[in-house]
């Protein structure tokens, strides 16, 4: 039972309106991750926003980028074959968050707001170049997700802003991804780690780019750098991956948890970056690269 | 404490009306306000499907779905399974192949399973397991679960092919 | 031996429509318009002397009916289980002993305003040194938790032979510490109790509980008013396994009640039930073996100590059965087994299904592995050749009876497992994988001793048409106690299953059965049913001869219908019944059955409580370890039991295969974290039980055969599935990577941990 004043405006306009007038209350779309912060007294906001009837919930595609509006579900995700086609890795993440009746409910834009650093879909997201949509007063602007994140839950969405979509620019046709969720149980588990990994090739066979995103051994989700710059350029082989996983491991800085130690999610990195970056690459050659 | 709200919404293809704070949850109102108890409170905050039902066609956590957010949907309780003193197949085979011990998961169970074969008409083992992987079971070890719903879902499959 | 009608037979659940209509109430399924929102307002410290408690601001809450403290407790301000020393309430001036003690009780008028009561009341707390560690509690010169007890709540031991000369006769020994951890029940059910007075001014407690007779004495030992004046119901119980054994939240809700005249729901949520109720003891096992180069044991020598919380509980109960199950199921005949209950201020432990037999099979079983190893021996072999035998006397001094069971279901489990054939399978599927086996063989005694009060009353009544009551005392909390007791019933007086009606415990209905533990259900109240059915049969067969001319045994009653030499005679039950009524023969009748044991089993020189029936059981787990990860993925787990004659093949392998679930988030998955006497996990999010997707395949078999003993010739099946998972699991893992793990739970990091010693040399 929560004891808050409660709104659910139908258009973008009057959503804005109410943030505007009301800096303290609070977002609520599927409210798998707000109520329980509510439920423990971590926040009490006196009134909540429901941005559920606001027209955020498709999936639309272009002939350069496909657009997620922050409302779609991580079920509907789940079921688009347009996205299983272009961003297999999201697709997937998106079906390992808690379990099926929570991702009826629960919706991209809230996993990238509730900004954990153990948020299953930000890998994914970052490891595919997206970009977020965000609605204001002034109209709607566009920033990477690689910048999006500033610390430990802070997002740059300022006062009176609302996250309209995610943007993904279409991969290239050499691309493939691998994401590996890690944790102590097979479902409804929150990540001890995740790797999410994208690697692209040119037309000579080597790395045009690639990218390495860590999640649950930072303040935030990020992209291993480092590790990314190992293999810029190479024709990927065992070595080169190894020194990646090696790099991703030195620029992990995990703590310790109820889920796992420091020392162990320290531990894994450097193995799970190697398999995803190995399961990759395989997939290309699959593809006849 | 504010001002209840007037809430409308469908449950068991019924027309309800109640007055609510609209902070209530819909396991709340479902419970308290409308009696429908079946839909139960294991932890209160989405971790064990013990209050799964199904709204608008999904199953959802009704312990994290305000009463203000079911404005206008359609809900379905186990109280809705039975249609004119005609159990339904899954929960027939629940009773016959004991998939249930204490039954306190059941109902959440049950719903998680009914929308499951609302979808897919003929799951496998995998995919029934799938379906009722964000349901705790502390009783059972899930296997006669499966076995009632491939049971059920083959019996629906094959009258409706009738 | 002719086939049974009921016995045996595939049959639903009692209670099953209510249940899957979703119209089973359970106790916080009781909603009136004029009841009040209990709650308890829990210490925030785990160890502290409670200084001052002013409720004044949250009395003056409109819509707070009662704000009661210690000091307002009429009758005693205390539980009343093994002993008086668990407060209700801590009062002014006592202290607080671990996280799960209240120090006051609201009722309001709704939820959010019973929460502002409890954040109005203020505590005044001086923080207390608390000891967290079982070891540190038993040094001599440790600080008492108790001023005028010790920390070592009880020490017991049992003892046989001579455990000198038998490791001096052993040609090695195998020494090691095992470790067990706090575990949670995590019924999906968190504990609760709805109370009001009834139309006759009746104090009517709603509780799921395991014992509602014992809990009607305690409420009307704290009310302050005669037990006739309580009457607790039991409706549907979400799941028990020995959490709700002990009275949880009946009194406070009653007290409050009493004090506003109003019926009161007081539900714990599920932070508040993992912060207050008993869990499964931490044991530490200090386990010393000896045998021959052939393998044959000599002597062993073992040392427990459960860590039990600040209060009497139930520990020193679960270490009695510590020290029944420490050797495991073998022959040795030197033995000296010490349990310490050990007082502490970390969150309290109490019943839990197998109360002591997992933690000292953990141990026992691992031991055996060890010895194998360091003894090349076949572990199969090994156990074989130590195996009980009928009319041996165990550890405890008690004479096995059938103990067959131990050698036939390690037999059937090696077929059944595919353990005889694991040669055919990869050990190193990938090249960060390694696969391995396990094995476990256990005992899993049952009923509380020849030293306890071990009993129970039913009540049957026959129906003028053909149909039956029985009133059930014991609990039934989803283990199908209530359909096995129907059964017994069914098949005694021949009638359907579907013809006997459950009524459920309830104090003012149903007689005292006792608790439901200890796998006692079946055979102390089964032997009750029949006891009650006796005289009940008799007079129906009395009639039966009258009408037929026929001998008695040439009669069988089935499904309310006559046979005679197996035809169908004209006569239904309803004729006999009103044959009997005419005659003034007895119809309705409460029995009584309190535990018989054969003559001259024990030996009281060795150990004055042992079990003396057991389910002997056989598990064997198939791992595969991730060597880069630590992950551990158990494939298969199959267990065979000798349970006797299976009353219900639904219901029994139920407790099979959940018991053997639950066994498997305990070898792998489940902890309570606790830090400073403060639990970390309070969730079902941080506290983790196996999914759908977790549980592993689990195969499970029960060999046919019977019982001297138990009714129908059943044996209990309740609690041995959980025992002998985690050593068959650390024993697949030692199989398959050579890294022993003696603590529990086996996770990844502290499997990772041991590899990379073992890769060091370490």
């Amino acid at each position: 039972m929560y004891g808050n004043e409660y709104i659910a405006p139908k258009d973008i306009g009057e959503a804005l309106d109410v943030l505007e007038r009301h800096p303290n209350a609070k977002i609520i779309a599927g409210g798998t991750d707000l109520l329980v912060q509510m439920r423990h007294r971590m926040i009490e906001p006196e009134l909540i926003v429901d941005v559920g009837r606001l027209p955020f919930d498709s999936i639309l595609v272009d002939h350069e980028k496909v657009t997620i509006g922050s409302g779609v579900s991580h079920a509907q995700i789940g079921n688009s074959d347009l996205l299983q086609e272009h961003f297999p890795i999201l697709v997937q993440a998106s079906q390992l968050v808690g379990g099926p009746s929570i991702r009826n409910r629960s919706t991209l834009g809230g996993n990238l707001m509730n900004a954990s650093p153990a948020a299953d879909t930000i890998p994914p997201l970052l490891a595919y170049d997206a970009e977020v949509v965000i609605a204001g007063k002034n109209g709607s602007r566009t920033l990477p997700l690689s910048q999006f994140y500033t610390g430990y839950r802070q997002t740059k969405l300022a006062a009176g802003e609302i996250l309209e979509a995610v943007q993904l620019p279409l991969p290239s046709a050499s691309t493939t991804a691998h994401f590996i969720k890690h944790g102590n149980r097979r479902s409804l588990y929150i990540a001890v780690l995740n790797v999410a990994v994208r690697i692209s090739l040119s037309a000579s066979g080597a790395v045009e780019n690639s990218r390495i995103a860590l999640g649950c051994v930072g303040p935030t989700v990020f992209l291993a750098k480092a590790a990314e710059a190992q293999l810029q350029g190479k024709l990927i082989d065992e070595p080169t991956i190894l020194a990646a996983a090696q790099c991703a491991e030195e620029e992990s800085t995990p703590i310790s948890d109820l889920r796992a130690s420091g020392d162990y999610r320290s531990n894994i990195v450097a193995v799970l970056v190697r398999r995803a970056l190995t399961e990759a690459a395989g997939e290309l050659l699959g593809k006849g690269h | 404490m504010m001002a209840k709200q007037t809430i409308s919404l469908t449950v068991n293809a019924q027309s309800a009306v109640v007055e609510v704070e609209p902070g209530k949850t819909l396991l709340r109102v479902l419970r308290e306000d409308m009696g429908l108890t079946s839909a139960k409170e294991g932890c209160g905050q989405g971790d064990c499907g013990s209050c799964v039902v199904v709204m608008d066609d999904e199953s959802v956590n009704s312990c994290l779905v305000l009463a203000a957010q079911a404005q206008g949907s359609q809900v379905v309780t186990l109280e809705g399974l039975e249609q004119n003193g005609q159990l339904h197949p899954l929960q027939e085979h629940f009773a016959k192949e004991w998939g249930f011990q204490c039954g306190y998961c059941t109902s959440g169970m049950l719903m998680s399973c009914y929308d499951l074969l609302n979808h897919n008409s003929q799951p496998s083992r995998e995919e029934i397991t799938e379906a009722i992987s964000g349901n705790l079971c502390r009783c059972t070890n899930y296997r006669a679960i499966i076995d009632a719903v491939e049971i059920a879902a083959a019996e629906l499959h094959k009258s409706e092919q009738d | 031996m002719s086939d049974f009608t009921v016995i045996g037979k595939r049959t639903p659940a009692k209670g099953h429509r209510d249940i899957i209509t979703g119209h089973a109430k359970y106790t916080t399924d009781f909603y009136s318009a004029d009841m009040l929102v209990g709650r308890l307002l829990y210490t925030q410290h785990p160890c502290a002397r409670v200084l001052n408690i002013d409720t004044s601001k949250a009395l003056e809450i409109p819509g707070v009916i009662a704000v009661l403290t210690g000091k307002d407790v009429p009758g005693e301000n205390s539980y009343d289980l093994y002993a008086t020393d668990q407060p209700l309430m801590i009062e002014v001036g006592g202290c607080v002993r671990y996280q799960g003690d209240a120090v006051a009780a609201v009722a309001a008028k709704d939820e959010a305003t019973a929460q502002a009561a409890l954040d109005a009341i203020e505590v005044e707390y001086e923080q207390l040194e608390g000891l967290y560690d079982v070891f540190a509690a038993v040094e001599p010169k440790a600080k008492q938790v108790w001023p005028e007890r010790s920390n070592t709540l009880s020490h017991n031991f049992s003892q046989q032979g001579d455990v000198e000369a038998g490791f001096a006769e052993a040609d090695i020994i195998i020494e090691n510490t095992y470790q067990t951890q706090l575990m949670e029940h995590a019924y999906l059910e968190p504990e609760g109790a709805v109370s009001m007075y009834d139309e006759n001014g009746i104090m009517m407690v709603y509780a799921g509980c395991q014992a509602p007779h014992r809990d009607r004495r305690q409420v009307a030992r704290s009310l302050g008013v005669a037990e006739s004046q309580v009457r607790v119901v039991v409706p549907y119980v979400g799941g028990a396994f020995g959490g709700k054994d002990e009275t949880h939240v009946q009194i406070h809700a009653a007290l409050l009640t009493q004090a506003t005249g109003k019926p009161v729901r007081l539900i714990r949520s599920r932070e508040e039930s993992i912060r207050a109720h008993v869990k499964r003891h931490p044991i530490t096992v200090k386990h010393k073996l000896g045998a021959t180069k052939d393998g044959k044991l000599t002597a062993i020598k073992v040392e427990g100590y459960a860590d039990g919380g600040p209060y009497a509980n139930m520990t020193s109960q679960v270490m009695e059965v510590f020290i029944i199950h420490a050797s495991g199921p073998y022959f040795v005949p030197n033995s000296r087994v010490d349990a310490y209950a050990v007082i502490t201020n970390n969150p309290a432990g109490g019943a839990f299904r197998g109360f002591g037999m997992p933690q000292a099979q953990f141990a026992s079983e691992r031991q055996m592995d060890e010895l194998a190893r360091q003894l090349n021996m076949d572990p199969v072999e090994l156990r074989l050749l130590n195996g009980i035998q009928t009319g041996q006397k165990k550890a405890t001094g008690v004479t096995a009876l059938d103990a067959s069971g131990m050698r036939n279901t390690m037999k059937e489990a090696i077929a059944l497992s595919g353990y005889d054939k694991r040669h055919e399978l990869s050990r190193e599927p990938a090249p960060h994988l390694r696969r391995g086996w396990g094995i476990a063989s256990i005992m899993q005694g049952y009923l509380l001793g020849p030293k306890v009060v071990d009993d129970a009353y039913m009540g049957l009544e026959m129906h003028i048409d053909g149909s039956v009551t029985l009133r059930c005392g014991v609990v039934d909390y989803g283990q199908g106690s209530h359909t096995v007791l129907a059964q017994i019933a069914a098949e005694t007086l021949g009638v359907s299953l579907d013809d006997v009606h459950v009524i459920r415990p309830d104090t003012d209905k149903t007689l005292e059965a006792g608790s439901a533990c200890a796998a006692r259900v079946t055979h102390i109240c089964g032997h009750a049913v029949l006891r009650t059915a006796k005289p009940i049969i008799d007079s129906l067969m009395k009639i039966a001869v009258d009408l037929t001319g026929a001998n008695e045994y040439e009669l069988a009653l089935k499904n309310g219908q006559l046979f005679k030499d197996d035809q169908l005679t004209e006569y239904q039950m309803t004729d006999l019944v009103k044959g009997a009524r005419a005659k003034r023969y007895l119809l309705s009748h409460t029995g009584y059955f309190s535990a018989e044991y054969p003559e001259g089993i024990f030996d009281e020189t060795v150990f004055d409580n042992p079990c003396a029936f057991y389910t002997y059981a056989t598990k064997i787990a198939q791992v595969l370890v991730d060597i880069e990860t630590g992950e551990l993925t158990v494939e298969k787990l199959t267990l065979v039991q000798d349970a006797g004659r299976i009353l219900n093949p639904d219901g029994a392998r139920g407790q099979s295969e959940g018991g053997t679930a639950m066994g498997f988030g305990y070898a792998v998955m489940e902890e309570i974290i606790v830090d400073q006497g403060r639990s970390k996990n309070n969730s079902l999010e941080s506290y983790l039980i196996p999914t759908a997707k977790d549980v592993p395949e689990i195969i499970t078999k029960f060999l046919d055969t019977q019982s001297d003993y138990g009714p129908y010739g059943g044996r209990a099946v309740s609690e041995g599935p959980v025992v002998p998972t985690a050593p068959a699991i650390a024993n697949a893992v030692r199989d398959a990577v050579g890294v022993s793990i003696n603590t529990i739970p086996v996770t990844a990091e502290r499997l990772m941990e041991a590899l990379d010693k073992k890769n060091k040399g370490v």
